[in-house]
């Protein structure tokens, strides 16, 4: 490894464990996007390293768990398998819906690559994680029980717009557009409202164009979420809301 | 003799129910110990580990064994998830701080934690073995390392980097 690579080393090794501050992270990230084989290499080996200590601990989990994810399993197969399904009308609504998410979630992932590698290298990770949220929104939208929750714009943003895709049971996907961008120190936080008890439900951030997305986990219970709302907050997050609401369904 | 896990995956992306219950029956125990050391708690460990694997099934197809092992491929997930939902409960404010020296909420595990520093991270020298502690986990990033601990960020850099050349040798000397 020569002496000006040998600081990639260092990043790589951090990088696995997932502890690299933000610029550390963009640097190497861009490294990677320039298709240095080097650090794949190293990154494997580093992927091996972190299996030891974890093999320490290892211990069987409850029976319970694997009841219920084989039971859950049963519910909802691979879409591999899916093809053996019957009921050519729900598998051709459910092929109409599929097509409707693609061509709204292609709304917000498109766009065109920048050229500079930093940029290449944030911008591929955001499209991995749009895919996730692409295939995720797509096997909810094979479940009856999915609902497609809309939420309009309110005063502070009246043209913004969101759309909650959302299981009681598996969580769901959020998508929104003309959110205006957050403030430095600020990003928008979702909530799940129970009754008149609103919960957390993760924070986003929007780009220029004022377009986010969130992916969105199952509430503790699964109890039924009454409306979904966004605020305002403090980038960290907080437990109960205290800025402007921007978006509410009814 | 164990299953060969390159197999099941390649069956699990197939659809095959049964790769799948001999998979997680190989490797959930793996995932689940670690998942319980990152949240300090059985509760909390048994719903992530569920949602590992339903996202393991999800996935398989996704799987390259040019980037490791079906070990490899588990823990990483595993603990990416963990650290997932501790950042998560502390933004909810149900895990009050990131401090490694307040006691797991879980009376086993935190009975487990006043035991002896076990395997592989025993080799580590204690200055190596805090830092990948640090980060493994708890999540910690370099620089929340380095305030914690009160080290230039160059040190813990240093130490993280040695820790892990001795981890991965270590590893491949078990193999």
């Amino acid at each position: 490894m020569s002496p000006n690579h040998d600081l990639f080393g260092e990043l790589a090794a951090a990088y696995a464990l997932g502890s690299l501050d933000t610029d550390d992270l963009s640097r190497f990230q861009a490294h990677l996007a320039a298709g240095c084989v080097e650090c794949e290499r190293l990154l494997a080996g580093y992927g091996e390293a972190l299996v030891g200590p974890a093999d320490d601990l290892r211990r069987p989990p409850p029976s319970r768990v694997k009841r219920d994810l084989m039971a859950r399993v049963g519910r909802r197969p691979r879409s591999a398998a899916s093809r053996f399904w019957p009921g050519l009308r729900w598998a051709a609504s459910v092929a109409v819906a599929a097509g409707l998410l693609a061509s709204v979630v292609a709304t917000y992932v498109s766009g065109r690559y920048e050229a500079r590698l930093g940029l290449m290298a944030r911008e591929a990770a955001a499209l991995r994680e749009e895919v996730g949220q692409q295939r995720l929104a797509l096997a909810l939208l094979q479940d009856p029980a999915t609902q497609v929750v809309p939420l309009a714009g309110l005063e502070p943003s009246p043209r913004a717009r969101g759309r909650m895709i959302w299981n009681e049971q598996e969580g769901g996907v959020f998508v929104t557009a003309d959110l205006p961008p957050a403030p430095p120190e600020k990003a928008y936080e979702l909530w799940a409202i129970v009754g008149t008890t609103p919960l957390p439900a993760g924070m986003f951030t929007v780009d220029a164009e004022g377009k986010g997305s969130l992916r969105v986990a199952p509430l503790t219970g699964a109890p039924r979420v009454d409306r979904f709302a966004v605020t305002l907050e403090p980038a960290q997050g907080v437990p109960s809301p205290t800025g402007p609401m921007y978006l509410a369904s009814k | 003799m164990p299953p060969d896990g390159l197999e099941l995956i390649r069956r699990m992306a197939g659809g095959d129910r049964d790769a799948f219950s001999a998979f997680y029956d190989a490797y959930a125990p793996l995932a689940f110990g670690l998942i319980r050391r990152i949240l300090r708690s059985e509760t909390e460990a048994e719903e992530v580990l569920q949602e590992l694997f339903w996202e393991i099934w999800q996935s398989a197809d996704a799987y390259d064994p040019k980037r490791g092992s079906p070990e490899a491929w588990v823990v990483v997930r595993a603990r990416s998830r963990g650290i997932d939902r501790v950042r998560s409960m502390r933004r909810r404010g149900e895990m009050p701080t990131a401090d490694p020296q307040e006691p797991g909420r879980d009376p086993a595990v935190r009975a487990e934690e006043r035991g002896v520093i076990r395997g592989v991270l025993a080799e580590l020298p204690p200055n190596q073995r805090e830092v990948i502690e640090l980060a493994y986990f708890h999540g910690l990033t370099q620089a929340e390392i380095s305030e914690r601990l009160r080290q230039p960020l160059g040190t813990v850099k240093t130490r993280m980097r040695l820790g892990m050349e001795k981890l991965r040798s270590l590893m491949g000397s078990l193999r």
